[in-house]
């Protein structure tokens, strides 16, 4: 049966000691740049490809929720669109019933919620590692979707429930496609910057050590007195908040909420991602959720059976690039830099 | 480097010598130049993605030829060959219309009818030289969730540039995107799709929604035919699909039925999941209660299973039955598990109309040699609006002198009315569809291995469908039935 | 009486085809390891050449009763693709599960839209042939004889599967195999040509289900990725890798199933996952877990 993993590779930190990887100031100035690149973007493209952006903005925020679990904890969970539902569903609610208007309160709740569901889910589910935390995780999050389809009286199941475009920074309240293009792309871009950072602290602190210790070896991990479940049920709690807020920013982009934000195989997407972009890195959920994006704006106009070139793809990184772009690029890196 | 890989890539426990020799060795061996080689398509392909994402280009797809114009004909249908100059103020590009196709799940096979139609309109009005001139370019998006098919409708406004989208099926999809258009400014015809939250209207007043025929208007249909066929039911039982459109199916048929016969008991219903395929438990269920009359919603694919799996245990020897959308997949109902004498709807088209328009024997004609198949309703409804939306773009630009607005053409496209494959419809000042519905008894006629109806029964929205889109359903049906004259 | 009765054969019809899924899942986990995902879109595959050989081989003059063999060869003949897919996941044996569960996503994925390539979007099926068997009264209620063929062909199955691994020489390698690999292989045992056999076995047992099941029902697009959530459901009830299990876990998931249909519909589907939630936290390995057979 399974076995504890050893979890095969390890952050850019551990395995690339002083001299080998790219510079510290180095990276910081790629980030920057990133970011001054991604807030110029307004300006250069088509409205279409600027709203494009607002899943890329949701996504990269659950991915790097769905990686603290996964490359840094070495749980692979198949019921991650769980929490953007969650997320997306208490937005949703808190604007029809709860009547409010501002982004910033909707946030927060919606995070709130997120942990609500997450707490039972989180204590359940982390006693189990491998492929049991895979189906459990996948349970939970078809359990919610069948709730949100059945229960239509509540969550008016499959014609879901329309999102109005919240009030940003309590005064901002552009209507129209202008919100999207405008001040909402900002905004999101400012949500992950800040969640990223957040996110960045928290691998690099002791914490994000100590997962990386459960995750390579929890019986010694235990044995040197760490609470493995305990450690565990913190970082599926943080991820599922990421989750929550990803789900929220979906909601407010797209207008309206429905169960099939909470399939599996969203789930089983949002994992593609992250292994597209490269689970090893940091910042590979963020190249992941762009590139399959963009590669899946282009091929869907382009073939209806846009599913077959995607489960081809997965299949070719799966089998000859598991550490994603961004393990091909920083493989290709290191052998320009030699 | 080689150390790392090997760390990276061997797997979990056991981690054997032999294991780990013979995987460094596949790994030099196999995948080593594959990786490169793989990483500088995928950065190339996303560069060059990357680059179209700038400006405003158009990525432009079509499936659907536009036939090259010999002459530029004032977008008339008629094919007498006489030629009008090139209209006025008449752009020369191509004119691009959207289009949101269903094309996977439940709602495949009827988008793909629809599909068929608006495909075959085009290919006619192509060669009778387009739309005042224009060639017709169909660009085709897929109709899946609400989230990814409200990104594919940005895409054709925005990028596309497309001058109206046609399509729809599903109504929590229709409920997504319809603000979507009102947003962008942009005509949206919906095939089978209402703005519709069970019952009650949620866009009283669109400005550029055209939405389909009202969700219970078959269920309304068929009560009023199982007061004239069926006047002796005492007791009926219901099983409908688990989602918006079967309850309020059910919940119509119950109150329209009440008014015309008001001792009709009505049994508890049946929901099972839309896309179920086991009905022993049901079929049992309805056996045992006692009810006389069986109403069913269903419209796709499970229609012709439940009728399979009752006619195992002979559900219909003792009981009539109504079928309020089955002609949705009547190619499917074989004679053998399709009893006669049931009462079976066709919505707004039947194919097998004892009078039928040249332009529908045409249809019928050209899909049986293309595909083989009699098309079912929903390529009515998608020929409609395709039909329509030339129309009112003709009509508009009769009054503007020139290329009309969408503004414009939205206009024109209230009231208007136009020849459908089953006959004249036209939208109402609720931007609704109105026509004819087409409901009858089953018979097993020898030209078809599945059933057909004879009577053809035809009823229209003028009688069966709300007046205005924010009417309430309840209090209307209410006043106004039972309806005199409506059938004899 | 009846609806009792009837109740019961439509548990036990939905058992038999689970249980046959869910031993495609079983037999690939125990040996090899993987889960995998695609057996859902191996059950379409199944239901979809099912319908077609059936039809074609009815139109061309096979005397209607025998369809029944006519469906279980098109279950067989689609074992061909067996070895096709198992060379494609052979690089991620040793892998973490992740990968395996990944790449058979991406199996699905694919398998999907080849379906749809292949068959379209319109729902096939074998129409009314089923009922050339006719029906039987038992007890008041009225059951398809095809529907207890079905039942006895999964039975018969789950016997055979029980006595191949139990008696047979393969099925002591087999069992053995599951449980400690290296050992197998340093006794000269093939395990590449062994997990060929054992994937292509998985495959036809999952074809063989959705086979059998289309001549009652229809073909629908994405019933591949609906019933791997059930398949799924069984296999964690049952416990990975056992067969017993699947059996077990078959007949829970049918006949809860039913029930909740019959009494309380609206929780037709949750229940089952609250089920599995149930039985991964009470006993995590499932009802059978550990063991092979």
């Amino acid at each position: 049966m399974s076995t504890p993993t050893e979890r095969t590779t390890g952050s850019t930190e551990v395995k690339h000691p002083d001299g080998k990887g790219i510079g510290l100031w180095l990276k910081l100035a790629l980030v920057l740049l990133g970011i001054v690149l991604l807030a110029l973007l307004p300006q250069v493209l088509s409205r279409y490809y600027i709203i494009l952006m607002m899943p890329f903005f949701a996504y990269s925020i659950a991915l790097l929720g769905l990686n603290l679990l996964f490359g840094y904890t070495g749980l692979i969970s198949f019921g991650h669109a769980l929490f953007i539902g969650v997320g997306a569903y208490s937005a949703a609610f808190l604007m029809r019933d709860g009547g409010l208007e501002y982004m910033e309160p909707l946030i927060l709740l919606s995070l709130l919620g997120a942990v609500i569901v997450a707490v039972p889910v989180g204590l359940l589910a982390v006693r189990y590692i491998g492929i049991y935390f895979g189906l459990l995780t996948l349970a939970f999050g078809m359990l919610f979707y069948s709730f949100l389809l059945k229960f239509y009286s509540i969550t008016s199941g499959d014609q879901g429930i329309r999102v109005e475009k919240p009030i940003l920074l309590g005064f901002i309240d552009t209507t129209g496609i202008d919100y999207l293009t405008g001040p909402f792309y900002y905004y999101c871009l400012g949500l992950l910057v800040v969640m990223a950072l957040v996110m960045w602290r928290i691998v690099k602190s002791p914490f994000g050590l100590t997962l990386r210790c459960v995750r390579d070896n929890s019986v010694k991990a235990e044995s040197l007195g760490i609470g493995v479940y305990r450690y565990r049920f913190y970082a599926f709690l943080i991820s599922a908040i990421y989750g929550g807020v990803a789900g929220v920013i979906l909601a407010v982009s797209v207008g309206q909420v429905d169960p099939t934000m909470s399939y599996w195989t969203s789930s089983g997407n949002l994992v593609f991602m992250t292994l597209l972009g490269g689970f090893t890195s940091f910042f590979g959920p963020i190249v992941g959720a762009g590139a399959f994006i963009l590669l899946q704006d282009q091929v869907m106009s382009l073939w209806e059976y846009w599913r077959l070139v995607f489960g081809a793809i997965l299949a070719l990184i799966v089998i000859f690039a598991p550490s994603g772009l961004m393990g091909l690029l920083t493989m290709g890196w290191k052998k320009v830099v030699r | 480097m080689l150390a790392d890989e090997q760390e990276a890539e061997t797997g979990p426990e056991e981690n054997s010598l032999g294991k780990g020799i013979m995987s460094m060795q596949y790994r030099k061996s196999n995948i080593f130049g594959i990786r490169v080689v793989l990483a500088l398509v995928i950065i190339l392909a996303m560069a060059s993605f990357a680059l179209v994402g700038c400006g405003d280009d158009e990525v432009a797809t079509d499936e659907t030829e536009g036939t090259t114009v010999e002459d530029t004909s004032a977008g008339t249908e008629s094919t007498d060959g006489a030629s009008a100059e090139a209209p006025e103020n008449v752009p020369d590009e191509p004119l691009k219309i959207g289009l949101l196709v269903a094309r996977s799940g439940v709602t495949a096979p009827v988008g793909e009818a629809a599909h068929r139609a608006v495909e075959w309109w085009a290919e006619r009005v192509n060669a009778d030289g387009g739309i005042l001139g224009r060639q017709v370019e169909l660009l085709v998006e897929e109709e899946s969730n609400p989230q990814d098919t409200v990104d594919r409708m940005r895409k054709l406004v925005l990028e596309d540039e497309v001058s109206a989208v046609l399509g729809l099926i599903s109504t929590g999809v229709s409920l997504a995107t319809a603000p979507i258009a009102e947003e962008l400014e942009t005509p949206l015809l919906m095939w089978d799709g209402t703005t519709q939250d069970g019952v009650e209207e949620t866009m009283p007043d669109p400005a550029y929604t055209f939405r389909s025929t009202d969700n219970e208007t078959e269920a309304i249909a068929a009560a009023v035919l199982t007061a004239k066929y069926f006047p002796d039911t005492k007791r009926i039982v219901g099983i409908a699909n688990d989602y918006s459109y079967g309850h309020d199916t059910w919940n119509t048929y119950q109150a329209v039925l009440s008014k015309y016969m008001p001792d009709v008991e009505f049994v508890d219903a049946l929901f099972p999941e839309l896309g179920a395929t086991e009905f022993a438990s049901h079929i049992t269920a309805i056996q045992q209660s006692g009810a006389d009359l069986l109403f069913n919603s269903f419209w796709s694919g499970d229609a012709p299973v439940f009728m399979k799996q009752a006619a195992a245990v002979n559900l219909f020897d003792d009981m009539n039955a109504v079928f309020t959308t089955a002609g949705g997949v009547h190619t499917s109902l074989e004679q053998d598990f399709v009893p006669e004498g049931m009462l079976l709807g066709y919505n707004t088209f039947y194919f097998d109309m004892p009078e039928k328009s040249d332009l529908l024997e045409e249809f019928l004609a050209d899909y049986q040699e293309a595909y083989g198949d009699y098309p079912m309703y929903e390529a009515n409804n998608a020929y409609f609006t395709a039909v329509a939306y030339k129309a009112a773009v003709e009509a508009a630009y009769e009054e503007a002198g020139e290329w009309p607005s969408n503004e414009q053409v939205a206009e024109a496209l209230v009231g208007i009315e136009v020849e459908s494959l089953s006959g004249m419809m036209h939208y109402d000042d609720s931007k609704r569809m109105q026509g004819d519905f087409f409901q009858g008894i089953t018979v097993h006629s020898e030209d078809y291995s599945f059933a057909t109806i004879d009577p053809v029964e035809q009823l229209s929205t003028t009688d069966i469908m709300k007046p205005t889109a924010d009417t309430d359903l309840l209090q209307w049906i209410d006043e106004s039935f039972p309806k005199e004259g409506l059938v004899e | 009486m009846g609806d009792v009765v009837s109740i019961l054969m439509s548990g036990l019809f939905s058992a038999a085809i689970l249980f046959l899924v869910a031993a495609g899942l079983q037999l690939v986990f125990g040996v090899m390891k993987i889960f995998n995902l695609a057996v859902g879109s191996f059950y379409a595959l199944g239901a979809f050449f099912g319908a077609t050989l059936v039809n074609w081989a009815v139109g061309e003059g096979l005397p209607q009763p025998l369809f029944f063999f006519g469906l279980l060869i098109a279950g067989i003949l689609l074992g061909v693709i067996g070895p096709v897919i198992e060379r494609l996941l052979r690089p991620i044996y040793d892998r973490d599960e992740a990968f395996q569960l990944l790449l058979t996503f991406a199996i699905v994925l694919m398998l999907e839209d080849i379906t749809m390539m292949i068959w379209g979007s319109q729902p096939r099926s074998t129409g009314s042939l089923y009922l050339v068997y006719g029906t039987v009264n038992l007890l008041g209620a009225t059951v398809p004889v095809y529907n207890l063929f079905v039942i006895a062909a999964a039975g018969t199955i789950a016997v055979g599967i029980g006595l191949l691994l139990s008696r047979t020489a393969f099925g002591r390698v087999l069992r053995a195999a599951a449980d400690k690999r290296e050992m197998v292989q340093s006794l000269g045992v093939n395990t590449r040509r062994l997990y060929v056999i054992v994937f292509s076995l998985g495959v036809v047992l999952s074809t063989i289900g959705g086979a059998l099941v289309i001549p009652v029902t229809a073909t629908m697009s994405e019933m591949g990725v609906e019933l791997i959530v059930e398949a799924f459901a069984v296999v964690v009830i049952g416990g990975l890798g056992s067969m017993r299990g699947a059996l077990v876990g078959a007949l829970v998931v049918g006949y809860v199933t039913t029930l909740s249909i019959n009494y309380y519909p609206p929780i037709e589907m949750l229940v089952i996952y609250l089920v599995v939630i149930v039985v991964l936290v009470i006993k995590p390995r499932g009802l059978f877990g550990g063991e092979t057979a």
